[in-house]
């Protein structure tokens, strides 16, 4: 009897792992290396959050709780989404979870049945079309380019959906692009599932708060409250409060749906740990100033990673609306040979050659579905990022 | 609502979560219940470990973690392994987990085709059969009966399995009865194994840490070394600790089925919260005296219990090796009137009508696989203890 079930043979092996492993051997191995490939926030977690864990810890709160987190923190998950968004939710219809892998994981497991359809966006976080195949279900991927933003227009989700179309997963604002979506095109979206009662929306708006020039991402409840029986919309502390370790991610959705997610994670892991509830309690209800002070960094960031970007030869990098990525065009690149002697068909041998001869690790957008781009987390220093850029543009210029 | 996910369906929620809600809203209206339905110590998380939390916070410990557990912690469980079961796994054999369930739920989807049958000595902790359910599998419950002491009998294992059979599960310290297996005992359970190297063994030592009266604890693969390279040990730091709500489980297992559950993990929750890691990891490592403490105390209230139910009409119960749980026998009330009124047919009928009735909270042994029984945890003080084994007494002597 072979040992691995099928199931697992459905999920493709992460290819960001993949590039974030081959980065930190060659760093072990002594290489001067600059990590572009990691999704997470540079900053340390909030002084006053801290201070609420230690003190939680303190007073004993080290145990066992609902399943779907404590009702401290469910309130003040509720109180987030009315401030932020004018969502009125229940702490009846808030699930608390393991990072917000785990609120897609429990949705999606615990709706799809084998042939179900889930219409995603792409470029896309190569997770949600893993845990939808995980479900048995099959994922529906919808191209969108460069020249639309990054964006998925309603003519392309309305010619997407089919009878069997379960989900709709947006991602706003998206890994790996940094695309976001504002009211009238989020509008665009919720006019066509107003016409599809069969179809969910699953919203994933971990990085709602890092947005730039102004731009304020609309999340689909405050563009349609009439879809409010039939969307998840998620959320976390893990990119606004610079909160990763602590594994916080939760949702608003119908209450048969949360139930039915508590179900399924009673069954898998339980409530998530008590202290990091207690953290995120204070993050969720305390001083929100480190936000903006993070969100002006990132700005700055961005702006310097675009712009150095676009001087490289064959790179044409759009400048997205929010998140901590930019998604540049490679394709310009493809066919020359680089100066240490390695031909670049694709986008993967470019990123693997920009490691070795440069040190820059970035991840290829083959893996987020969406070959001839590859991905820059700008997650880190000003200084890193002139230099990992810097070291981008005579890599490209060395073409030959 | 879209239909949920047929695999959902086939889950059963918790009866002692049930009980725990229910006592929960008795107690809302101000009445005095004493709750036994709890499978959490009472005792608080050890100093050091809270020390080394704090430590990690104000370190800005709170980064993405790897998904199978930072490389301090594994380290803590490989010298576990060594210093208490004599196991030597290599850090790929090893990983960490939301909780010993997420250990049990990996291996299960990671390994489980649909069909595949999961051999479950009962009683048991119901959440296994439910985690085979989720995973497509087949429970089949192989009878412990008590007048075996409620441990596995190797004649029976032997004629329980199947070709199909994929995995045995073994829980010695045994939820819900207390049973443990001599060295003897697991080996008998381990010839048996060994003349089907068809099937994987699941071992979940939660508890070995609580065994009395100089009984000795042991392990599956330290018994029958040959069985190693099909074994899954389970483990982790709730039980031993008392740090449930910090959601710490790990185990060892042959580097392709880590491997295995690890991709699962990563579709799942991802790493566990680096916070509780470090907690962890410092309670391994620390002075162990506290754990010797708290079982001597558990010990005495294991005797009161078992003294105090036996004084009750209708009620036998076994004395166990460990755990903190005992299971009586309350076949001598079926069939009875309680002092309220209600017909005692099932000992879900005694539960219902001992909680309603005399305020204390237990869990009747059909959520356990195995009836009449009453599940009876003695995580809570000698005060409480003695309450309530008094209001038993009281409820039964009252029966008619």
């Amino acid at each position: 009897m072979k040992l691995i079930a099928d199931r697992l043979d459905r999920i493709s092996p992460s290819l960001t792992i993949a590039m974030t492993a081959k980065a930190r051997a060659l760093k072990a191995a002594g290489k001067d290396i600059i990590g572009l490939s990691s999704g997470e926030p540079d900053f340390d977690t909030p002084r006053n959050v801290k201070d609420a864990a230690i003190a939680a810890i303190e007073r004993g709160e080290t145990k066992y709780t609902d399943v779907a987190g404590t009702v401290e923190l469910r309130r003040a998950i509720c109180t987030k989404f009315k401030r932020d968004s004018g969502i009125e939710y229940t702490p009846e219809e808030i699930l608390v979870a393991t990072g917000g892998k785990q609120v897609i994981f429990d949705a999606l497991v615990a709706t799809i049945n084998s042939g179900d359809e889930a219409i995603i966006p792409a470029p896309c976080w190569v997770s949600y079309p893993d845990i939808v195949a995980l479900a048995e279900g099959t994922p529906v991927i919808v191209q969108c380019g460069q020249n639309s933003g990054f964006k998925m227009t309603g003519e392309q989700l309305e010619a997407a959906i089919t009878p069997r179309t379960k989900w709709l997963i947006l991602n706003n604002p998206c890994n790996p692009t940094g695309a976001a979506y504002n009211a009238a095109e989020i509008k665009a979206l919720t006019d066509v599932l107003m016409r599809h009662p069969h179809v969910w929306v699953f919203t994933d708006d971990i990085y709602e708060k890092l947005a730039y020039d102004g731009f304020k991402p609309a999340t689909v409840l405050e563009v349609e409250p009439r879809l409010k029986d039939r969307t998840v919309t998620m959320n976390g502390c893990s990119k606004a409060y610079a909160m990763t370790g602590w594994r916080i991610g939760f949702a608003g959705a119908p209450i048969t749906l949360i139930k039915a997610m508590d179900k399924l994670q009673s069954q898998s892991t339980s409530n998530t740990s008590s202290v990091s509830q207690a953290a995120a309690v204070e993050a969720l209800t305390g001083p929100q100033d480190s936000i903006e002070d993070m969100r002006k960094v990132y700005e700055r960031r961005r702006n310097l990673v675009v712009d150095m970007l676009n001087a490289a030869p064959g790179l044409r990098c759009h400048k997205p609306e929010g998140a901590f990525y930019v998604f540049p065009d490679m394709r310009g690149c493809i066919g020359k040979t680089t100066a240490g002697g390695k031909k670049i068909a694709t986008d993967e041998d470019f990123t693997i050659a920009l490691l070795e001869e440069t040190g820059v690790a970035t991840v290829h957008g083959a893996a987020f579905l969406s070959p001839g781009h590859f991905r820059i987390s700008y997650a880190t220093s000003d200084e890193a990022l002139r230099e990992a850029c810097t070291r981008i543009q005579k890599f490209c210029a060395g073409m030959k | 609502m879209p239909a949920l996910a047929e695999r959902l369906n086939r889950v059963s929620i918790s009866a002692s979560v049930i009980m725990t809600i229910k006592a929960r809203e008795l107690a809302a209206q101000g009445i005095k219940v004493v709750s036994l339905a709890s499978g959490e110590p009472d005792f608080p998380t050890p100093l050091h470990a809270i020390e080394a939390a704090h430590q990690a916070a104000l370190a800005g410990d709170t980064k993405y973690p790897p998904q199978d557990g930072t490389k301090r912690l594994k380290e803590a469980v490989q010298r576990k392994f060594k210093r208490d079961n004599n196991l030597d796994y290599a850090l790929d054999e090893i990983m960490v987990t939301n909780g010993g369930k997420q250990s049990i739920f990996n291996a299960f989807m990671a390994t489980i085709d649909p069909g595949d049958e999961v051999l479950i000595p009962a009683p048991f902790w119901s959440s296994y059969s439910e985690m085979a359910k989720v995973a497509g599998g087949v429970p089949v419950t192989i009878n412990c009966p008590q007048n075996n002491g409620f441990k596995l009998r190797p004649e029976d294992l032997d004629a329980a399995i199947t070709p199909k059979t994929k995995w045995v599960m073994i829980n010695f310290p045994n939820n819900p009865t207390g049973a443990a297996c001599s060295r003897a005992e697991m080996q008998a359970i381990a010839a048996v194994l060994m003349k089907h190297p068809h099937v994987w063994v699941m071992t979940d030592d939660m508890y070995e840490h609580l065994v009395y009266d100089g009984f000795e604890f042991c392990t599956i693969a330290d018994v029958e070394p040959r069985l190693k390279d099909r074994t899954l040990t389970v483990n982790g730091a709730s039980k031993t600790y008392a740090m449930t709500g910090w959601r710490i489980g790990f185990c060892g297992g042959p580097k392709a089925l880590i491997k295995g559950m690890m991709n699962m993990q990563g579709q799942a929750t991802a790493g566990v919260s680096t916070i509780s890691q470090a907690a962890v990891a410092a309670a391994l490592d620390g002075p162990q005296e506290i754990v010797r403490e708290r079982a001597e105390e558990y010990r005495q209230r294991r005797d009161l219990v078992v003294e105090m139910l036996n004084a009750a009409p209708g009620i036998s119960c076994h004395k166990p090796e460990g755990a903190f749980y005992v299971f009586p026998n309350i076949a001598g009330c079926i069939g009875k009137t309680s002092k309220g009124g209600r017909k005692i047919e099932t000992d879900t009928d005694f539960a219902m009508a001992l909680l309603e009735e005399k305020y204390v909270a237990t869990v009747q042994g059909t959520a356990y696989g195995m009836s009449p029984y009453l599940r009876i945890s003695y995580a809570t003080n000698t005060e409480n203890l003695r309450e309530a084994c008094g209001r038993i007494q009281e409820f039964c002597r009252e029966l008619s």
